[in-house]
């Protein structure tokens, strides 16, 4: 078994850079996050450049301008991108046949699954530590340092909701065997949960916010104990849609 | 002019990744010939027209399969 | 001992049914052909073999190399090889690299892993393709398709439809592998091409509309069946009618004598020589 994880993970790592998603992530990412604290010190200066003859007084950009640039390129263009990049994630194997020739050689089905999803997330973590790392650099360079209240559950909320976005992208993918049903998979349940939000009661436990809402936690406002709910609620449903999808995989005709 | 050169620790970079993913997608088209929808020419031209975003969509969506 | 046995197996899809009470033996070390028309259930029965496919609840049962076949499980599938008739690899991959992945997926040695694997690809001709697999013909793959089977150097190889979709010479290349491996493994082969059966196989069995209509081994087939015509082949041209008199005049008159055509097949396989 640990064998066979080993040698499958091998091999989605390979198909990664093979395929250059693994490059393409990494560079994107860390344009994010040379992006991300520039758009904050240079909007005033774009809006001076652009001199329509009303005179906009603006605050001094902050350090928190550059975290929430950084919140918001992660959170909407970061995550589009690494949907569709992870979009054929099972959905290549099942309408290739690639996977029959390993499956009749006595892979588990289940090593499968976990081995694609832990490469997966590993090639999420380094784009986002990347990223992370050169908005973090920037930010420290510009504004002196800056010190950040609740760093690890703050900065941990939006990879949480990628691992979410992928385990979608499996499930999707293994029940309908293509691309489309991995998007739509994901995008409904990106629906959904945005719909629960709109209930104040529930919007406490949702994974919804984790994309881009712990910002206020960067500062100062708000206790951290507010999120905790909702990154749990989070990680059980990473970890619930990924046994579904073995479950489902396990019953599947490949 | 002093101005910009407050971004210079940025524009180097961004430059540098820009290149690269312009070079890397050229050189990919022209050595395959094969893509998902479209053809050689149309792809040279988004990736060299639209900055970061056009190399980036041809090796999302554009580059076909081996 | 029976290298597979299949006893009273059936299988529907929904209202189709596909395969109604099938039985036969594959004894060890032949080449059991597998004869059927397009949809007759051969892949089905394939399937089920590896454990793919499930047979409808409560029939027969499935022995292959003396273990129970289960559905989902993996188990029996370290004795099985398994060529699909349109195998599919990693485009991206080289064949010592594909053929690497399946052998620590099949939990082969470390040690031994690189010497079978230039083994096999001496055996299939691919010992000097290095070539990213995404670039190769229909023949070479299936060829790389037989070294990928035999990676773990299963008792039984069972390859669907084989040679149908390649051309003549590619057929051959598959036929001569499959020769070679005879008695180091138990080969079971799905094929519509009767050429092909007469060609290599030991025993055959064919299946129509979902049923076993004969089983039997070569030899017995044509003993069963005597034949009443005669090939020759001369080494220079011949009237048929003098051949037809000079028979005759033995007391042995043909029925039909005629000049054969030279066949289409001969004349490919002299054109590319």
């Amino acid at each position: 078994m640990i064998r066979q994880f080993q040698a499958l993970s091998k091999k989605e790592f390979y198909e990664s850079a093979a395929t250059f998603r693994l490059y393409i992530l990494l560079a994107v990412f860390l344009l994010f996050g040379m992006l991300s604290p520039l758009i904050a010190k240079a909007t005033p200066d774009l809006l001076a450049a652009i001199d329509t003859g009303m005179v906009i007084e603006m605050p001094e950009p902050t350090a928190l301008d550059s975290w929430t640039q950084f919140f918001k390129n992660v959170a909407q263009m970061g995550m589009i991108i690494l949907v569709i990049l992870y979009s054929g994630i099972m959905s290549n194997e099942f309408s290739k046949g690639t996977l029959v020739n390993l499956l009749t050689k006595g892979l588990s089905r289940s090593v499968v699954i976990l081995a694609k999803f832990v490469a997966a997330s590993i090639v999420w973590l380094a784009s986002y530590l990347i990223c992370l790392g050169t908005c973090w650099a920037y930010t420290i360079y510009f504004w002196g340092s800056v010190e950040i209240s609740n760093a690890f559950l703050t900065f941990a909320a939006p990879w949480l909701f990628g691992e979410i976005l992928i385990a979608l992208l499996m499930l999707g993918g293994t029940i309908f065997s293509n691309v489309y049903g991995s998007l739509f998979t994901c995008f409904a349940a990106v629906v959904v949960l945005n719909a629960i939000s709109l209930i104040p009661k529930a919007s406490r436990y949702n994974p919804a916010s984790l994309a881009g809402g712990t910002l206020a936690l960067i500062a100062g406002a708000g206790e951290p104990s507010q999120f905790i709910p909702a990154m749990v609620v989070g990680a059980v449903l990473a970890a619930g849609l990924v046994v579904a999808t073995i479950e489902v995989f396990k019953r599947k005709r490949v | 002019m002093e101005e910009l050169f407050k971004y210079i620790p940025f524009l180097i970079p961004i430059a540098v990744i820009q290149l690269a993913l312009l070079a890397s997608a050229v050189v990919h088209i022209l050595r395959h010939n094969s893509f998902r929808f479209g053809n050689r020419l149309m792809w040279l031209i988004i990736c060299v027209a639209v900055n970061i975003i056009g190399p980036v969509l041809y090796f999302v969506i554009g580059k076909g399969d081996d | 001992m029976n290298a597979l046995e299949i006893k009273g197996i059936s299988k529907s899809f929904g209202q189709k049914k596909v395969l109604d009470d099938i039985s036969f033996q594959v004894p060890e070390n032949c080449v059991f052909g597998f004869i059927g028309a397009n949809g007759a259930g051969k892949t089905t029965t394939m399937k089920m073999i590896l454990g793919l496919l499930k047979p409808d609840n409560g029939t027969g049962s499935i022995i292959a190399c003396g273990e129970k076949v289960a559905f989902g499980s993996s188990k029996t599938n370290r004795l099985i090889g398994y060529l699909p008739d349109v195998p599919e690899f990693y485009g991206y991959m080289r064949p010592k690299e594909y053929l690497s992945l399946c052998a620590e997926i099949a939990g082969l040695d470390k040690k031994s892993i690189k010497g079978r694997i230039n083994e096999l690809l001496e055996l299939v001709g691919l010992s000097d393709a290095n070539k990213k697999i995404g670039g190769y013909s229909r023949g070479m793959k299936q060829r790389l398709g037989v070294a990928q089977a035999l990676i773990s150097e299963p008792k039984l190889l069972i390859c669907d439809e084989p040679t149908s979709a390649l051309d003549p010479i590619g057929r051959k290349e598959i036929l001569d592998i499959l020769r070679q491996i005879k008695g180091k493994a138990t080969v079971v082969f799905s094929t519509h091409i009767l050429a092909d059966v007469e060609r290599i196989c030991d025993r055959v069995a064919v299946l129509n509309k979902g049923k076993i209509a004969l089983e039997s081994a070569i030899g017995e087939l044509k003993v069963d069946r005597k034949s009443k015509s005669i090939s020759l082949e001369f080494d220079k041209e011949v009237d048929a009618d003098e051949v037809a008199r000079v028979l005759a005049s033995k007391g042995m008159a043909p029925a039909k004598c005629e000049i054969a055509e030279r066949s289409i097949e001969s004349l490919f396989l002299e054109a590319v020589k």
